[in-house]
């Protein structure tokens, strides 16, 4: 079960170990002995951070760890296309450090260590227990053996460059971190380039002295909202989520070939050439394979496979004084920790909101929607809930405070056998925070 | 003294019941001029195919060039036969459509790094700079046979092989073909095997092995 749940997480694995050992030609030994005891101490690592901190440290620490890691590719791949111009960049300390046992065992070891973390958090976060790490650290040990003989029937002709090694083993490692909720980093991104031109656009209206309303016609407004739309943070997500294997790809291709000119024997000049051309090909293989996987991170993220508890919202009506009372105990049980969702109709206006225990025991009321997106509502998964329309996660311990993409507050009153909300309150505050900007969320967020 | 660039051990070639080429021991030094001979079904364009990589022994071993043919894949044959040797045929074999440059050309391909002014060099080297473009069809027996020799040596190969290259040129033609190779040899430095069964045409190489109902059943030293 363990190894179905680590689908993705142990084929990145394979994946990472025969590039690795690809890209070091010559330390095989090296490559698969401090791989592999990277991934034992990541996950005996996420094992004992589990036991001893509160979970969303180990999962901050384990994302944090694959920003850094994407950063890093992003910087090789702008150095890479700098050099590729033919300026020169003194690295070759740092590229005379590549093939060395060091080079090799420290770029093993720590991809070994980020994987052993995503794995361990993809069980750890939910039911992870020592004798499970154990068994996954055994798998590991197996696809490292299997990646080692299959490494040694692949063509000689295929080779890697450093910067395609890295490109590729950053791309596994966000796949393979990309179908955990909690470690995704393209949702996450896709929301903070959506947010970024949100605030973009609004500061430059303020700065510019736009009056809103006034002379901004609906039209207008159609146009502006393509700007908050949810595409744009899609889009833009994928340009920086694609660039740097594409800038990699390039810095490849722009290689220049080696100079021939003094080669007086043809056959010999053109061979030169041929090889070069060729191998230029090959080494061209990793980056473009990796732009395959960090589609397939992107689309795992957009698309999860996590089944999200999503109830169907239970029609509530007001009783003549304008109260909705929900009783505690009944057919659902509104303590049991799960969201459940209602919906409220009087006089043509409608509202949709939900009531749900926090881990602190406290019982909140808030609207199946916030401030800022279209209210698509949320999903709950994973000790968190999920705005289905921008994919941000909020703890469940957050849920119930305002802002954000939290759920929107609702005053209520708890009663011993139930909750009280005011039906017009309930009603205000919907029309409030969802129709009243409802203009702009028609063409996103 | 010189290296073996040939070395053959039983080698053995059987079409079904048929065995085109007995087991055979030969050795051919880097650099030598090996005439073959015999009569039509003795084995002789066997045992060219063989050398070439053009087809599998059935049997024994075989060095060229110190590459064991019968372990190489047929990638691996196909990079032996780009290469290491140059082939010329008695029927030419070359593309009617395409102009004597580019009948050149197609066999710089094989590298896929063309380049026209060094096939255009190769045809004035056999004396073809006027002919550069005309086809095959508007070229004489000994004109495309040299446009032959120029796409055998444009990819510098350590081995040239030639079956019968002269069998349909007249007596002026063969001396003159035979004189260009000749040249050829002591510039590039290639080895050559020759299949034919001219005896005029053997003694220009430095031994003549005679091959009979696919045995090697005598060998000489020529004058040339």
């Amino acid at each position: 079960m363990v190894a179905v749940k680590l689908i993705p997480q142990l084929i990145s694995w394979f994946g990472i170990v025969l590039v690795l050992l690809r890209g070091f030609p010559g330390l095989r030994s090296v490559v698969t002995t401090t791989s592999i005891s990277g991934f034992a101490i990541g996950v005996s690592g996420a094992f004992f951070m589990f036991r001893s901190l509160p979970a969303a440290i180990p999962f901050g620490a384990v994302k944090s760890a694959l920003g850094v890691s994407f950063l890093l590719l992003w910087g090789i791949s702008v150095a890479a296309i700098y050099r590729s111009t033919g300026r020169r960049v003194t690295i070759s300390s740092g590229a005379r450090l590549v093939n060395t046992s060091i080079g090799a065992g420290t770029g093993a070891v720590l991809a070994g260590i980020i994987t052993g973390l995503v794995c361990a958090c993809r069980i750890s976060g939910t039911d992870g227990n020592f004798p499970k790490l154990l068994f996954l650290v055994l798998i590991a040990g197996i696809l490292t053996v299997i990646a080692l003989a299959v490494e040694k029937r692949l063509p000689a002709s295929l080779t890697v460059s450093p910067s395609g090694m890295l490109t590729a083993v950053v791309a596994l490692l966000l796949f393979c971190s990309s179908s955990s909720l909690r470690l995704d980093l393209f949702s996450p991104l896709s929301m903070k380039v959506m947010k970024g031109v949100h605030d973009f656009v609004h500061q430059f209206m303020e700065s510019v002295l736009i009056p809103d309303h006034l002379f901004v016609r609906s039209v207008v407004w159609g146009y502006i909202g393509l700007l908050f739309g949810k595409e744009v943070g899609f889009w833009g997500g994928m340009i920086i989520w694609f660039t740097p294997a594409i800038l990699i790809a390039l810095a490849i291709n722009f290689q220049r070939l080696p100079s021939v000119a003094h080669i007086r024997q043809g056959a010999r000049r053109r061979k030169l050439l041929a090889d070069a051309i060729r191998n230029k090909r090959m080494l061209l293989i990793t980056p473009l394979f990796s732009l395959a996987i960090f589609a397939a991170a992107a689309y795992q993220s957009s698309f999860p496979s996590v089944e999200y508890w999503d109830p169907k919202p239970e029609p509530v009506t007001a009783s003549p004084s304008g109260e909705i009372f929900i009783p505690k105990k009944g057919e659902i049980n509104l303590e049991d920790g799960k969201l459940h969702k209602y919906l409220f109709k009087q006089e043509g206006k409608e509202a949709r909101f939900f009531v749900l225990l926090s881990p602190a025991g406290q019982l909140t009321v808030d609207l199946d929607a916030c401030a800022i997106c279209k209210p698509d509502g949320y999903g709950q998964a994973e000790g968190s809930v999920i705005c289905y329309y921008c994919k941000t996660l909020i703890p469940l311990d957050t849920v119930g405070k305002p802002g954000g993409c939290n759920p929107v507050p609702i005053q209520f009153t708890e009663k011993a056998d139930g909750v009280a909300i005011d039906g017009m309150t309930l009603l205000n505050a919907w029309s409030s925070t969802v129709r009243a900007t409802a203009r702009v969320k028609e063409g996103g967020k | 003294m010189a290296t073996t660039i040939i070395e053959t051990g039983g080698l053995t070639r059987s079409y079904g019941d048929i065995c085109a080429l007995k087991p055979l021991d030969l050795q051919v030094p880097e650099g030598e001029w090996l005439s073959v001979m015999g009569h039509s079904g003795s084995g002789k364009s066997t045992l060219m195919n063989l050398v070439g990589g053009l087809d599998r022994p059935s049997a024994g071993s075989l060095m060229v060039g110190g590459e064991d043919l019968l372990a190489l894949s047929e990638d691996g044959l196909a990079r032996f036969r780009r290469e290491f040797v140059g082939i010329i045929f008695q029927q030419h074999h070359l593309v009617p459509y395409l102009t004597a440059v580019e009948n050149v050309m197609l066999a710089q391909y094989f590298h896929s790094v063309p380049d026209e002014a060094e096939a255009r060099s190769a045809l004035e080297r056999v004396g073809l700079g006027h002919r550069l473009k005309n086809r095959p069809g508007e070229l004489s027996g000994g004109e495309q046979q040299r446009v032959c020799i120029a796409r055998a040596i444009i990819n510098s190969p350590k081995l040239l092989l030639g079956d019968e290259p002269t069998g349909n040129l007249d007596h002026k033609s063969t001396v003159m073909i035979m004189e260009l190779l000749k040249e050829l040899r002591a510039e590039e430095r290639f080895t050559v095997v020759m299949v034919t069964h001219n005896q005029e045409v053997a003694a220009w190489g430095d031994r003549t092995i005679y091959l009979d109902d696919g045995v090697l059943v005598r060998e000489e030293r020529t004058n040339s």
